[in-house]
């Protein structure tokens, strides 16, 4: 029991952590707190369902289409709704949790209340070490996301965008003197912030169904692992999403699947009393 | 290379700059004296475009300034290194130095550039792989201008270059600046006047947001007046 809820965890964890990965990147860049981060996980979910379920597509490329079309929605988002805010975070904050409420509503009435699911891209179970019979549609998931964990992290450190990134989310006023069009950065970034969210909700989607409310529990864990992980570190923010995972499944199997949330919450308040700028976290003076 | 004409610079609401008028010509070395707080910083960040003018103008060569963002400055040729230095804490040195090839400018030289650069600041070629944070306050401040440097700018815009250095270090700083050569034309804004006068050609007096003295450092460093209240003397 032990082995399956730590494998469980693993493949839940890898995709809170992608996701959280998108959280952390339009925090760290433009210092906005994108309400709407689920919402933009299920828009995946539920494209890769209408483009290989409804349209017959081939599942791989449904999901890469998918991944596109959301990372192009967050740019116009961007452009329309956060950009004029630039300036007062306060407005990004409702904007981001309006659009959030409007996207689920519309999800409602386009998709109906009931879960939707794309088609798995493959079938039947492996024996792990004997240990247990495990699902290949979760391994392949767990594959999936740790592929695209490490081409993210490979495009922060090699690629002259993955650099823009960072110079720009260390010291924003710097990285304009140094030539970065920080306003077509932040256009670019927070799109990629949405296509991380993307990448999950296609990768988790043929296991775990969407509905149109899904985002909010999801979004909710997103930003408990930025917190956990600490503020501004991508590493721990990947680090905080495994412990979630990994802690949440334990909890299940062993206590109940009720506390679910509980066991998160306490997760985030033991480590922030014993390192108040999360685990990985710089304390800025 | 630089022209100023009657610029009036707010922060907010509150004026900092009136009415500056300064130029700056090729292969020039000019200092910007002043006390703290009177608006030194400012006036970088209004030729850099951090700050823009309520009025007047700033020119680089003969090209208005005016309505153009920071980053499209950097294109143009004028690199600052700012106040506090300002190094990606979180990158190793040679990203720095490579996020400071960013503009078009600088990028087809990076290579070429980068030997230059660790040529006048060899202390940088042994810590490449270090992260900038884990640099002593010099070895900051030679990355801050390296980092300028590798944008290939024109013009080098340099807020409080000794501010907080051993004097050794500032001395291999600045005769690293004095080898730079003509092709970088150079504006620098010291709190220790006695260096800033040796080290340039013209210097400009900033006192309360206004320009209240200029003329070539050997006379000004010759001035009693300016001996007085700069140099304790
Ligand atoms: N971020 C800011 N917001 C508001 N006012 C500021 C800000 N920075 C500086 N000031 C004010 O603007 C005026 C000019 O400041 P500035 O930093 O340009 O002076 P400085 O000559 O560079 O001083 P220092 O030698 O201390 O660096 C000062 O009165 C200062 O109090
Ligand atoms: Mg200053």
């Amino acid at each position: 029991m032990f082995a399956l809820a730590l494998t469980n965890g693993l493949v839940i964890g890898i995709v809170y952590a992608l996701t959280a990965l998108g959280v952390s990147l339009v925090v760290g860049i433009m210092n906005v707190i994108n309400f709407a981060h689920g919402e933009f996980y299920i828009l995946a979910g539920y494209f890769s369902y209408l483009f290989a379920h409804t349209l017959g597509m081939d599942p791989l490329a449904a999901m890469l289409i998918a991944v596109a079309g959301v990372f192009v929605l967050g740019l116009v988002v961007e452009y329309t709704l956060i950009r004029p805010t630039y300036g007062d975070d306060m407005y990004s904050l409702i904007l981001t949790f309006i659009l959030s409420i409007v996207l689920q509503s519309i999800y409602l009435l386009v998709f109906g209340p009931y879960p939707n699911k794309p088609p798995g891209w493959v079938k039947g179970a492996t024996d792990i070490f004997g240990l247990f019979f495990y699902g290949n549609q979760r391994l392949a998931a767990l594959g999936a996301g740790v592929a695209v964990i490490a081409l993210f992290f490979a495009m922060l450190k090699l690629t002259w965008f993955g650099r823009m990134i960072r110079a720009a989310s260390q010291d924003r006023e710097m990285a304009e003197l140094n030539g970065i069009d920080t306003t077509r950065l932040n256009m670019f970034g927070f799109g990629l912030g949405c296509a991380l969210a993307a990448a999950a909700g296609v990768i988790l989607a043929p296991v775990f169904p969407v509905t149109p409310t899904a985002g909010t529990p999801i979004a909710l864990t997103a930003f408990v692992c930025v917190v956990l992980g600490g503020m501004g570190s991508m590493s721990g923010c990947v680090l905080g999403g495994l412990v979630l995972g990994v802690v949440e499944n334990l909890g299940a199997a062993y206590v109940s699947t009720g506390y679910k949330h509980l066991f998160m919450f306490l997760i985030l308040i033991l480590v922030l009393l014993i390192r108040p700028a999360g685990l990985f976290g710089r304390r800025e003076a | 290379m630089l022209t100023i004409e009657g610029v009036d610079v707010f922060r907010g609401e509150t004026q900092v700059l009136w009415g500056i008028d300064l130029t700056v010509a090729d292969a020039e070395r000019v200092a910007i004296l002043g006390s703290n707080g009177a608006g030194k910083s400012s006036l970088m960040a209004a030729i850099t475009g951090l700050l823009v003018p309520r009025k007047g103008t700033v020119r680089l060569r003969e090209r208005s300034l005016t309505g153009l963002k920071p980053h499209q400055i950097t294109h143009l040729g004028i690199a600052l290194v700012p106040e506090g230095r300002r190094v990606y804490k979180g990158m190793s040195v040679r990203e720095n130095l490579e996020m400071g090839a960013f503009p078009r400018r600088g990028r087809p030289r990076l290579k070429e550039t980068l030997d230059r650069v660790l040529n006048l600041f060899p202390a940088l070629g042994r810590r490449m792989n270090q992260g900038a944070g884990t640099l002593s306050g010099g070895e900051q401040q030679m990355l801050a201008i390296g980092r300028a440097l590798m944008s290939r700018p024109e013009l080098l815009l340099i807020d409080e270059l000794s501010l907080g250095l051993a004097p050794r270090v500032t001395k291999e700083i600045y005769a690293a600046l004095d080898g730079l050569g003509a092709e970088t034309t150079v504006l620098l804004v010291e709190q220790n006047v006695e260096l800033a006068l040796k080290h340039s050609g013209r210097a400009y007096i900033v006192e309360s947001g206004r320009i209240t003295g200029q003329g070539r450092s050997t006379d000004l460093m010759n001035d009693p007046n300016i001996r007085r209240a700069y140099l304790g003397m």
